[in-house]
């Protein structure tokens, strides 16, 4: 039910006059009590349906009834027992505080109302901000809500730094690297302020038509809010509490503006990064095929032309090179495959002996163990071990001198398995130490036809660790160089193997 | 000996590696590769992979299903998943691109070997190097003298000589050794097995003579050729 306030007025008015004349009927019968009762039951229906100044009102109206009619002597405003006036203070006393009360309690309710309504609006804007499908359409929903519920003529949500805008708007690049909050006047001039929150000492008679708000997301400024109105913007306490809460909402969703792109540039990057290998793997697979002819053919000349080898040696070299290549990328994508598994020392270093007999030549690799006895074992990757050491004693080969020996030692360490690989090369300077292992590195005084890329080293550390292991360089007592690899050991259970 | 490669180079190439040994017919595709095996009856066949009709899996199940022609397989890549599945799928031996001619050859001789001998197959006495297996008598001796193997590596032993000259994948070898067996994680064990092995029958287990490794792959029996060989050195 419906009604205008004033027709609540008259339809009170007529409810007490009502009660009051039914009430003249049986006056001879009536009790004070009653007619206190009956008036104080129409003065609070009163207050419910139309608030507090009806229900005053209406006991004010009430109690000039109550005397003119019903407190002798009848018809006058006098009255003779003194009771009575202590009966009639009660009954406005108690309307007036009745009245009172109910009024403070609707008005609690209309407010509770309120709250939760402004709760509801958050709740789903937030999940408006989170759900929409471009986060550029939930920045867009949130700047026009803050525009209709603020009345302001413009709400307008800047990303980015503002710095390399077109229009470079001093004042907006400044609430951006400050992220302290500004307004603009209607004279021209500016109010900076010392916080993110609007400067509330907006001099009297001049008015701000602009608001320049910096957004935070865990304490970066991720964008500017900026509301516009000619007319001059007045923010009361629950607006700007409701501004400061929608701000925050800018902010998250500009944050998401930045994460999803981020993301699709992480993607890019990846798809690229896939592509690179892609592409190095097939460029080594489509070297490979004419790299076997031309060693067929080196091969078939042999017999007749000498420099028929170096072409099968240079073709080789190609090989590895491209191979090494496509290893480092690997490495360096984290794409290369590891098989840990339980392997024994005899098997790997058998592996290296035979895969290096052919490049050493004449040259003599002296394989010892500490103990001859105990078979060595550790979890590591066999092919990725085997290619460190073969690279550690081609590189031995390369730089010593010819008829020196190389030298392998392995022992058990505690919880490691150490490769020593020694030769009696120039060894490394103390300032390039670490600098071997990086990729294309040659120390100063390389051979400059080693036949390397200078890439051997750089995969062997990396390989060493993927593996758990590590790989470090010492210089050789006596001249030379020292080449540790430790990978991780293992122990057998002593009935895993039957004997 | 039949050429399965869609590169002319390579398919010349082979052909010029064998051209005094043997008669090379030449196949670019896989099916007509296929069907020159059911015609030509090859003692070997040299498959690149790659080829434009289908994947050399493809190729090399095929031929297995009904023939035993040694299969050696060309590949660019040097991915050891590829050579595993291969193998698995029937292939005798691997190759990977570039090559050398000797390599080949080598390879190609040991294959077609072990195919002539395999032949005469149910023989009880395989002769290889100073190592003579009789599978009667479950005995093993070297130079003469009896060594003591336990029932896993005399089983490991076994499918190591009676396949000599194939590249047998570790997954294989498990399947074989263990065939029957109560194992829990037995098959990461394999490699220590294979390592006292070594130390039985080789001279030096860290220049091993017949038990040859093939890394990322399995292991390969030398040949009584290889074993000799290594012998002479």
């Amino acid at each position: 039910m419906t009604l205008r306030p004033w027709h609540r007025w008259v339809l009170w008015t007529i409810a007490l006059g009502g009660v009051t004349f039914a009430m003249l009927a049986f006056r001879g019968r009536l009790d004070k009590a009653h007619v206190t009762l009956l008036y104080l039951l129409v003065i609070l229906l009163g207050t419910v349906s139309g608030g507090r100044t009806l229900g005053l009102s209406l006991s004010g109206a009430a109690f000039v009834l109550f005397n003119w009619f019903f407190l002798r002597p009848y018809g006058t405003l006098r009255i003779n027992d003194p009771l009575d006036w202590s009966v009639l203070v009660v009954f406005v006393a108690v309307s007036a505080v009745a009245a009172q009360m109910l009024h403070r309690l609707q008005r609690e309710a209309v407010v509770a109302r309120q709250r939760a309504e402004e709760v509801n609006q958050f709740a789903e804007l937030g999940a408006e901000t989170l759900n929409v499908a471009r986060s550029e359409d939930a920045l867009a929903a949130v700047g026009e809500t803050i525009r209709a519920n603020l009345h302001v003529a413009a709400c307008e949500i800047h990303v980015g730094n503002g710095v390399d805008a077109q229009v470079a708007d001093p004042l907006l690049v400044w609430v951006r690297q400050n992220g302290c909050a500004a307004l603009r006047l209607a004279d021209g001039t500016t109010r900076l302020a010392a916080s993110a929150d609007a400067p509330d000492d907006v001099p009297p008679g001049a008015t701000a038509v602009a608001w320049l708000l910096p957004l935070h997301v865990r304490g970066h400024v991720v964008g500017v809010l900026e509301l516009r109105d000619a007319r001059g913007i007045d923010l009361a306490h629950a607006e700007r509490r409701f501004l400061r809460a929608l701000s925050y909402y800018a902010a998250l969703g500009i944050e998401r503006i930045r994460l999803v792109a981020a993301a699709d540039r992480a993607d890019a990057l990846r798809a690229a990064d896939r592509l690179k290998d892609a592409l190095l793997a097939s460029v080594s697979h489509d070297l490979r095929t004419p790299l076997t002819t031309i060693k067929a053919l080196a091969h078939d000349m042999r017999s007749r032309d000498d420099r028929a080898l170096v072409i099968e040696e240079e073709a080789d070299r190609l090989n590895r090179l491209v191979a090494d290549l496509l290893d480092l990328s690997r490495l360096q994508g984290g794409a290369i495959p590891l098989h840990i598994a339980l392997n024994a020392v005899d098997d790997l270093i058998g592996a290296l002996v035979q895969r290096v007999s052919g490049v050493l030549g004449d040259r003599r690799l002296d394989i010892t163990f500490q103990d001859n006895s105990t078979l060595l074992v550790g979890r590591f990757d066999f092919v990725h071990a085997l290619r460190i050491l073969v690279n550690l004693v081609e590189n031995a080969h390369k730089y010593s001198p010819s008829g020196t020996p190389i030298a392998l030692h392995v022992t058990r360490d505690g919880g490691w398995l150490r490769f020593t690989v020694a030769d009696r090369g120039p060894g490394v300077a103390e300032a390039e130490r670490e600098r071997i292992f990086e990729p294309f590195y040659r120390p100063s005084g390389a051979i400059a036809d080693s036949g390397s890329a200078g890439l051997g080293l750089s995969i062997a550390r990396r390989l060493a660790e993927i593996q758990d292991g590590t790989m470090t360089y010492s210089p050789r007592g006596r001249g030379g160089s020292e080449f540790v690899l430790s990978l991780p050991a293992a122990d057998l259970p002593a009935d895993a193997i039957e004997s | 000996m039949l050429v399965i490669d869609d590169e002319l180079p390579i398919r010349r190439a082979v052909h010029n590696a064998f051209r005094d040994t043997a008669r090379v017919i030449e196949a670019g595709t896989g099916s007509q590769g296929i069907d020159l095996v059911a015609a030509e009856r090859p003692t070997l066949v040299v498959l690149d992979l790659g080829l434009p009709d289908m994947s050399g899996l493809e190729v090399c199940r095929a031929i297995r299903a009904w023939s035993n022609v040694p299969i050696l397989v060309l590949s660019a890549r040097h991915a050891d998943e590829e050579k595993v599945r291969l193998l698995d799928a029937g292939a005798d031996d691997y190759l990977t691109k570039p090559f050398s001619t000797s390599e080949l050859q080598a390879r190609a001789r040991a294959l077609m070997r072990r195919a002539a001998t395999s032949a005469g197959q149910g023989e009880a006495r395989i002769v290889i190097g100073d190592l003579v297996l009789d599978l009667t008598a479950r005995s093993l001796t070297r130079g003469g003298e009896l060594l003591h193997l336990t029932p896993i590596e005399w089983d490991l032993l076994r499918v190591l000589m009676t396949q000599a000259g194939r590249t047998l994948t570790h997954q294989y070898l498990f399947s074989e050794v263990w065939r029957g067996r109560q194992f829990g994680d037995a098959q990461q064990y394999l490699r220590v097995y294979v390592a006292h092995l070594r130390r039985k029958i080789e001279a030096d287990a860290i220049r091993p003579r017949y038990i040859i490794t093939e890394p990322g792959v399995g292991y390969r029996f030398a040949t009584a050729a290889e074993a000799s060989a290594a012998d002479g050195t």
